[in-house]
Formats: structure tokens, sequence, C-alpha cells
């Protein structure tokens, strides 16, 4: 019994260690805006520059593709059902609920994992592995200011701006299949969506974004620079990477959930 | 004369290096204390194998480690101790050669020059370039200066990383393991570059470079050069 009690102890102790080192890491990237050099603003907004290509532009299609089947899927499988209750009317309030509200960022926030937070652990851990972040350190260049801070701010931008399109494209989906399977005039259905859209829905989805964006960006990062033994422990340190960042943006979902909405 | 570089009872230990994620690594006993200065002018070379700690010196110059005992002062400042900006700042007018090159692979080897001016100092564009372009063909880097480092041989990757290390124009350059895998013309030409020439006192700048030997044909050119092998440090002339 002492054994499984010290056994729970040192997991639980090496985790809130890990969740230390992480919550310090964020706390210096984001306290080294501070002291960025101006002439270093250009090039770190240069670096910005590519990770919003990389991670918003270049996603487009992926976003376009996943959220229109998913309006389709949700409508195609829904308004039937809701037909034969007479209840047609709800298919906007679902459409915010379901999708605006809570699939969207959280579909937008995965594929955004999948796509960017597995490639900027395994860049950074290269960089790590190959000794660029201790040569950069020893140009007198911070490795926060080069590397982490615009991969962070291009996270959080791509994330809300994915986000919004998800949604955009989301509601445009289901104006066509309103039509198509419940014979909704294109009016009506408008009509019934924005009624049912709040400020605080498009408040939250920026919320969202900022939050998921800054998970998307700081864990990776983090794992990617923690890799210590060798081009081996890239594989492992994108596999931390994603995992942990996919179970924090759940957890910080069921959080806002439980928290902001009522 | 005031050293630029002085190892003063330094600690020195086979230790893992940080890395930005982790807590630094409490190393126990050194293996080998080292009190070592190095005057303006000299070429100053430390040999050892990768078990006697050389590894770490570039480090512990750059101020990158703390020593476990011991201060090291660079340009009669002890890096380690400045706050983070501080110590930013002051690497810069420090040329740095890291083992391995430690070339940005997404940059091409022009790029990769330009960083550090582009990012720590207050320099026009063109500026930047005109230095960039005097120090791509005093390397001889012109053919190759629009390739990445995956794209250039050995001897091209370490000439760009030794070009990127004297971008400020340094009075001190640290070279770790500088001739790993070049031939003996190829070392003497780098070693040449970083010394910059000659001046009344000796080589224009001072460079302390480690490594686990010395290129024979290098020998003349190095003013001192100390070996440090199982917890020795010996002068060898």
């Amino acid at each position: 019994m002492t054994g499984f009690l010290a056994a729970i102890g040192r997991g639980t102790a090496r985790w809130l260690g890990r969740v230390g080192l992480l919550a310090r890491f964020a706390f210096e990237a984001f306290a080294s805006i501070g002291t960025l050099p101006g002439a270093g603003r250009r090039v770190a907004a240069r670096v910005l520059l590519n990770q919003l290509r990389f991670t918003a532009l270049e996603a487009v299609g992926l976003i376009i593709l996943l959220s229109g089947v998913l309006s389709y899927l949700t409508i195609s499988s829904t308004i039937a059902q809701l037909d034969k209750v007479g209840a047609s009317e709800l298919i906007g309030k679902l459409m915010v609920v379901a999708i605006v509200r809570e699939l969207g960022p959280l579909l937008t926030a995965i594929a955004v994992v999948g796509r960017s937070g597995t490639a900027i652990t395994a860049e950074l851990a290269t960089n790590t592995v190959l000794g660029e972040v201790r040569a950069l350190k020893g140009m007198g260049i911070d490795p926060y200011h080069y590397l982490v801070l615009p991969r962070i701010f291009g996270c959080v931008v791509s994330v809300i701006t994915l986000m919004v399109l998800f949604d955009v494209i989301a509601l445009l989906g289901g104006y066509l299949a309103a039509g198509l399977f419940a014979g909704m005039s294109g009016a009506r259905y408008l009509g019934i969506v924005l009624a049912n859209l709040t400020t605080q829905d498009v408040v939250l989805t920026v919320f969202k974004g900022l939050l998921f964006g800054a998970v998307i960006g700081v864990i990776p990062a983090y794992e990617g620079l923690a890799v210590r033994r060798g081009p081996t422990e890239i594989p492992q340190a994108v596999i931390r990477g994603t995992v942990h960042s996919l179970g924090m943006i759940f957890v910080l979902a069921a959080i806002i959930v439980g928290v902001l909405v009522r | 004369m005031t050293p630029l570089l002085a190892f003063l009872e330094v600690g020195v230990s086979r230790a893992a290096r940080t890395t930005m994620s982790s807590l630094p690594v409490v190393s126990t006993e050194p293996d080998t204390m080292l009190s070592l200065e190095v005057a303006p002018h000299q070429t100053v070379a430390v040999l050892g194998d990768e078990t006697s700690g050389v590894d770490a010196l570039g480090g512990l110059a750059l101020g990158l480690e703390r020593p476990l005992t011991g201060r090291v002062l660079t340009l009669g400042t002890e890096i380690a101790t400045l706050e983070r900006s501080g110590q930013l700042a002051f690497r810069r007018r420090v040329g740095y050669l890291p083992a391995g090159d430690g070339l940005m692979q997404n940059l091409t080897l022009r790029d990769n020059i330009r960083l550090p001016l582009r990012f720590g100092s207050d320099f026009r564009p063109r500026e930047i370039e005109g230095r960039v372009d005097v120090i791509v063909a005093q390397l001889r880097l012109t053919r190759v200066a629009d390739l990445r480092p995956a794209q250039a041989n050995a001897e091209d990757r370490r000439r760009a990383a030794l070009a990127r290390a004297l971008a400020f124009d340094p009075e001190l350059v640290v070279l770790e393991e500088p001739f790993d895998g070049l031939t003996d013309r190829a070392a003497a030409e780098l070693l040449e570059a970083a010394r910059g020439g000659e001046t009344a006192e000796g080589a224009r700048r001072t460079v302390f470079l480690t490594g686990p030997d010395l290129p024979a044909l290098l020998r003349p050119r190095v003013d001192r050069t100390v070996r440090m092998a199982r917890g020795r440090v010996e002068e060898v002339r």
C-alpha cells in the first residue's frame, strides 16, 4: 500500500514538475517581448509572416473541407428528425450551439495541432539537436525572440482567423443543406441563425482562439526545445507536443463550457 | 596587459548542457581545475578529448553555462552573472563559432551571416549588405553564399560559420572544434581569417580555440597550447 501511494506521489510530483517548467517557459517567452530589440522586431516579424503562411494560409483548404463536411453531416442527419417533431426551426440553434460555439473552435484547433503543432515541435527539436539554438544564444540572439514568439503569435492569429473561417463556411454549408434537405428558404435559415447568434458567441470564439492558439504555440515549442539527447528523441517530442496540446485544448474547452457558458 | 579572457580557478566537468525547457543540470564535482589567461592579440588553444571537459570551455567563455567553481571573465565581465538581456547584448561583442557550425538550416549561408547583424545592430540594410559582401568575399564564399548549409560542403559551412562569428568584427573570437574534419590547408586559412591579420603586438584579433587536437601546420601560429587530460592541465609549450 505504501509503495502504491509512493508511486502515485512520484508520478504526481513529476507531473507537477513538468507543469512548472512549462509555466516558466511560457512566462519567460511572454516576458521576453519587453526585451525584443528594435532591429530584432523586423526579423521576428518576417518569421511571424512565414508562420502565418504555414499555419493559416496553407490550412485554408483543410478547414473548408472539415467545416463543409461537418455542417453537411449535422444538417442532413438532424433535419429529418427535427421535422418529425415539428422543430425544424431548431436547426439554427443547433448550428450556433454545436458548431459555432463548440465544434468549430475544437476542430480548428485539432487541425492546427495536427498540421502546425507537430511541425513546430519537429523544427525546434531539430534546431536544438543541430546546435542552432545554442549558436543563436552565443551570437546574442534570444531564441525566444527568433524562434518562440513568432510561432506563438502566428498560432494565435492563425487559430482565430481559421475559427472564423470555419464558422462562416459551416453556416454557409448549413444554408445550402437547409434548402436541399428541409426545403427551407435561405432567408428563413439566415434569420433563424442570426437570431440565435449572440455577441457572447462571437466573443467566446475569439477568446477560445486566443487560448487555443497560445496552447498550440507554447506547448509544441516547449517540447521541441526540451530535446536533449539527439535525433532519436525528436519523434518522442512530437508525440508529447501533440498529445499535451490536444489534452490541454480539451480541458480548456471543458472549463470554458463549465465556467463561462450558462 | 589585461587579459581579454580569464578562467580563474574554474572547475570544469563534462556536464550535460541545459536546454531552454529544462532546469540547469546540477553537476557534483569538477573533474579539472583550470586557471588560464588569454592576453590581447594572442591565439590560445586548449586541447583535450571529450572526457576532459574541454568542450565546456566555449560555453563558459560566452556565459552560456556557469562554472561549478571559480569565475570566467570575458572582456573583463562575468557574463553569466548579467541579467538575460545584458548577457545577450554582451555576447554580440564576442565572435563565436560553436562545435558543429550551428548554422540555421532554413537560411542560406549569406542569410546566416546577415542574421546577427540584422537582429542585433542598428545598421541600415545597405550597410548590412555591404558588410556581408565584404565578409563573404574575404572568406571566399561568393560562389556558395546562396546555398543552404545542407547543400554546401563541410569546409564552406565552417567558413560561413566563421564569417557569421566575425560579422561584428569582434576583438575576441571563441572557436569550438573549428578544424574538425578539415584539411590542414583549410584549417590554416580558417585560423588566419579568425586572427584577422597581423599587428605589431600579434594577431589583430584574440583567438581562443578548443578541440581534440591541433593540425601540425597550425602549431607555429598558436601562441599558447594547453592540454587537459584526466583532471590535469599542462602547458604544451
